[in-house]
């Protein structure tokens, strides 16, 4: 029998309780997934769940087979499916019937099944109280406000739905009771799927959990069953990955709740606040101490080498959902000193449109030597043909970050993102280094007549090496055009356009003007 | 660095020259490779296979000689510049018997046995050198300034501006990308080393080419007006003029500096470029305290006047310096920032001390007239406001304590390997025997 779930919505903490999204009036290029994606995801990740969506095809291939298969590198969600709703359902019958038999076929020994609605099944008004009277057993229903809510609100929501529903779900008999306590315990609430970098990020909090002496209660709902759901309140503490969703459940579990640590600070404080409240002082300390002088010996040999010497010229911009917006300002601008020269929310109420971010980095001088973003910056620095450097740190864009060795969290992704800055700016530098000239340029006479052919010296007029003059407007567009180019690698971005604009300008036997420097300007992409 | 790669650095930076260096060695040659291709060039270093048989079996210079044709006549660059390191300089091949020229290329021996070599200068220094003794005895007609030294890509057209100013030009620049950078040499009326360790290329081309040169260069308020007043009266020109440009662009200087005050600071400077003594001039001159300077650059006649500019304004200066020198001077004074090598900067940032390596983040910026100054001073300031940052890692990794800044602690005064020791990071001989009756 299926238990009729609570009318009112549930109540979230994130910023609106009704709709998370700004409402515009027009859209490029969207940041987040809607309500239907999110509910499904959280609900998917719970291992004895099967999902059926309450709508046409679409919303099931979409998230579940092609989207999926970019974000977390799966084929397709196998315990996922939907009603498959056609002309017929949506103009005449309704959902209900092909519901039904989606939701029976679902209903297998040992899985509960959460029926999710979409924005055609939303639109259509199928009623669930026309359901529960026709479809048997445990089935749940989750309205996940598809058209309003965005896919973190409708995370949060379904996180608390599962809360509020642990008494309905039942542990089987086969199944050894949930393990007894041995050491203090900590619940991870997040990830699910499709959150960028996850598998990296769960393994290092697991690292860390473990180093200080502690042990995981639940990992929800990633590595959890429905019936595990109870046992959250078994914990001393809870983790909340992420800042777009999961306080909602972490409040009403009611134990001290942590945010996911970006940067080498916000590591050592959430490792000192968990020792706290876990009574785990002592063993924490030795841990961080131990940390020093393993995992962060990386770190400290990378700090005191020439690498961090550029940071304080690397502007940097980041594009990000809050997680990783304010997670990295804080470690890579405050803690590592790279200049901050743009951020912008890409999600939520404050999210930033598009076109917004789009003008914003265009203009930025210098521009920035890297941005860390979504395929939606990655195309905007692709055209506007800017001579900067991508990194993503968030979805929609396709990445494999399934090895475990990539984290942004904790002491292991502290090295990590710093590891990964060098790079970048290794690789900004390789693209820029002043000379490729192989095969070597030609020698187009003997140095004799080398010698000889410079008659405009004999006569005491300038030297046919000299040094040109520039016009003040060449000068100017110079000085624009370089002002674009990241600091780290101006040096060798002016060598190469001064060579090339004097070579012009010899070949015309004028100064270097503005029409030359147009002309270099124009054909010349830094980078490339 | 091995003092080598500052010649075959600017070699392989040439368009239009195909560099061969001779190495020690695959370890040798594996370095040079290494940062060649990290800091350098995206193109080839190429190098005849060297082996205990090889140089046993006298081989060498027949490979050397094939190799040298036949990268001359397939690819014709304007020179093969034959980097000799050390064993083949120990050795000593007969490059006097490789063909001068083959077709339109310049075959030129550049001797880099970096155990005389000492430094990246000098290296630098043997390129110039190298390169302009294959030219013949000066020209009649001359015109212009030849300017010798690694400056920031705008620097020459900047010189260029205010010497049409006082009546002349710049006629060329060194280390260029083209042969006939250095062959325009032989064309112009003066040298200008920028840096104070061209001495040896200057010395010879007055020997060869009777060219004058005339020290210093166009930096800090003092450097600006001595230098242009300088070039006026070595090349004879209308001193009037000369004196009014000077000012003027003192006085740029001096107001571009304005904004930038840097009194009640201390730093420390040790480079091995050679402008290092260009930078405290601009640092003292903008009210810091450089009570020393470091260079591994060895004491040499050009340097004189700088150094006593310096040691007038309270900075001593140690050539030829190394590591244990550097750390030891770090302990002497309260240092606001250190602009140094990486060791020691590596050591100041452990001290929690704000600290950038001198090649990567100064060596590669303006530092004449005013924009120059500005530029620098800018970044002497960034790196100062960052001490907060420097403190707090310095502390976490000294496990909350202020990281201890006395001699005996952090830099012992014998060698490295005594404060490896005393670190525990090796084991020493003397701890390894066991004790008696234990």
């Amino acid at each position: 029998m299926a238990i009729t779930p609570p009318r009112t919505r549930a109540s979230s903490e994130l910023q609106s309780d009704v709709i998370n999204t700004p409402i515009r009036k027009r859209v490029t290029d969207l940041d987040h997934a809607g309500g239907d994606t999110g509910a499904m995801q959280v609900f998917a990740s719970l291992g004895d769940a099967n999902v059926v969506l309450d709508g046409p095809v679409g919303c099931h291939v979409m998230p579940a087979v092609a989207v999926i298969n970019y974000t977390d590198c799966i084929p397709y969600l196998q315990n996922v499916t939907c009603s498959e709703l056609s002309e017929t359902e949506v103009t005449i019958a309704g959902t209900l019937g092909a519901l039904k038999e989606k939701v029976a076929r679902s209903q297998v020994e040992g899985r509960q099944v959460f029926i999710v609605s979409t924005p055609v099944s939303e639109l259509i008004g199928a009623s669930w109280t026309t359901m529960e009277a026709h479809i048997k057993g445990s089935a749940l229903f989750f309205d996940s406000h598809s058209l309003d809510d965005d896919e973190w609100k409708s995370r949060d929501r379904a996180l608390l739905f599962l809360w509020e529903h642990r008494d309905h779900f039942v542990r089987p008999a086969d199944v050894a009771p949930h393990p007894a306590k041995t050491k203090p315990r900590v619940n991870i609430i997040g990830p699910t799927y499709g959150n960028f970098n996850s598998y990296s990020d769960i393994a290092e909090l697991k690292r860390l959990i473990a180093g200080i002496g502690a042990e995981i209660n639940l990992i929800y709902p990633f590595e959890s069953k429905a019936y595990d759901t109870p046992h959250l309140s078994d914990a001393d503490a809870t983790i909340v990955m992420y800042e777009e969703y999961g306080k909602s459940i972490a409040r009403e579990i009611g134990l001290p709740t942590f945010s996911g640590p970006i940067g080498l600070e916000a590591t050592t404080e959430f490792l000192e606040g968990l020792g706290k409240t876990l009574g785990l002082e002592a063993e924490v300390a030795a841990f961080i101490s131990h940390e020093k002088k393993t995992t962060l010996a990386a770190w400290q040999d990378i700090w005191r080498s020439t690498h961090s010497d550029f940071f304080a010229n690397s502007p940097i911009a980041i594009v990000a959902p809050p997680t990783y917006k304010d997670g990295l300002t804080k470690y890579l601008g405050d803690e590592l000193g790279l200049p901050i020269v743009y951020s912008a929310y890409r999600t939520g109420p404050e999210s930033t449109p598009s076109e917004e971010v789009r003008i914003a980095l265009r203009e930025l001088s210098p521009s920035p030597m890297m941005v860390f973003g979504s395929i939606n910056e990655r195309m905007i620095l692709a055209q506007e043909k800017m001579p900067t450097r991508f990194s993503q740190c968030s979805f929609p864009g396709a990445v494999v970050r399934r090895a475990t060795g990539t984290p942004f969290m904790g002491y292991a992704g502290a090295v990590w993102l710093l590891q990964l800055v060098c790079e970048i700016l290794f690789d900004t530098l390789f693209a820029n280094l002043p000379t490729s000239a192989s095969p070597p340029v030609k020698a187009t006479m003997p140095t004799a007549q080398l010698m000889t052919s410079a008659s405009d010296a004999e006569a005491g007029a300038k030297g046919r090496n000299s040094v040109l003059s520039w016009t003040d407007e060449a000068k100017a567009l110079t000085e624009k055009t370089l002002k674009r180019v990241p600091f780290f690698v101006r040096v060798s971005v002016n060598k190469k356009l001064r060579a090339e604009a004097e070579s012009l300008a010899r070949e015309r036997g004028t100064d270097v003007d503005l029409a030359v420097i147009e002309e270099v300007t124009a054909r010349y992409a830094p980078g490339r | 660095m091995c003092p080598a790669f500052g010649a075959i650095r600017n070699l392989l930076r040439m368009e239009d020259s195909m560099p061969i260096v001779i190495s020690s060695g695959d370890g040798c040659l594996y370095g040079h490779t290494f940062v060649a291709h990290f800091y350098v060039a995206n193109r080839p270093v190429f190098s005849p296979g060297v082996s205990s048989e090889i140089w046993a079996k006298g081989s060498m210079f027949d490979e050397l000689k094939a190799m040298v044709h036949q990268m001359a006549e397939e690819h014709q660059p304007s020179i093969i510049p034959i980097c000799s390191l050390c064993v083949s300089d120990t050795v000593g091949l007969p490059f006097d018997l490789l063909p001068k020229q083959i077709g339109n290329t310049e075959i030129i021996y550049v001797p880099l046995p970096a155990y005389s070599v000492h430094t990246h200068a000098r290296a630098k220094d043997i390129v110039v050198d190298s390169l302009t003794w294959r030219l013949p005895a000066q020209r009649k007609a001359r015109s212009g300034v030849n300017l010798i030294g690694e400056v920031f890509p705008s620097d020459p057209i900047k010189i260029d501006e205010v010497l049409r100013k006082i009546g002349t030009h710049v006629n060329t620049h060194v280390p260029g990308p083209k042969w006939t950078d250095y062959v325009a040499m032989v064309d112009g009326a003066i040298n200008a080393p920028l840096h104070p360790f061209y001495s040896e290329s200057v010395k010879r081309m007055k020997m060869k080419q009777g060219l004058p040169f005339i020290e210093g260069a166009p930096v800090g308020i003092d450097g600006t007006y001595t230098w242009i007043t300088g070039v006026a009266e070595a090349m004879k020109l209308d001193a009037k003029t000369a004196l009014s440009v000077a000012t003027e662009e003192r006085e740029k200087v001096k107001a571009a500096m304005a904004d930038y005050p840097l009194q009640g600071l201390t730093m420390m400077v040790a480079g091995y470029e050679g402008h290092e003594f260009l930078l405290v001039r601009l640092l003292i001159e903008a009210g810091a305290k450089v009570p020393y300077l470091s260079t591994s650059v060895n004491t040499n006649p050009l340097a004189r006047v700088e150094e006593a500019w310096l040691a007038e304004r309270g900075c001593k200066v140690l050539y030829g310096a190394n590591f244990d020198d550097e750390i030891g001077a770090l302990t002497d004074h309260p240092y606001d920032v250190v602009i140094g090598t990486t060791p020691l900067c590596a050591h100041a940032k452990e001290l929690g001390i704000p600290s950038i390596y001198y090649t990567n983040a100064l060596a590669t910026r303006s530092m004449m007239f005013a924009e120059g100054a500005a530029d620098i001073l800018q970044l002497v300031m960034q790196t100062y406001r960052a001490k907060d940052r420097y403190d707090k890692i310095a502390r976490f990794f000294a496990d909350g304590a202020k990281p201890v800044q006395t001699y005996s602690a952090w830099a012992p005064k014998i060698d490295l390997t005594t404060h490896l020791i005393a670190n525990d990071a090796i084991v020493s001989h003397d701890a390894a025997v066991p004790k008696a009756g234990v």
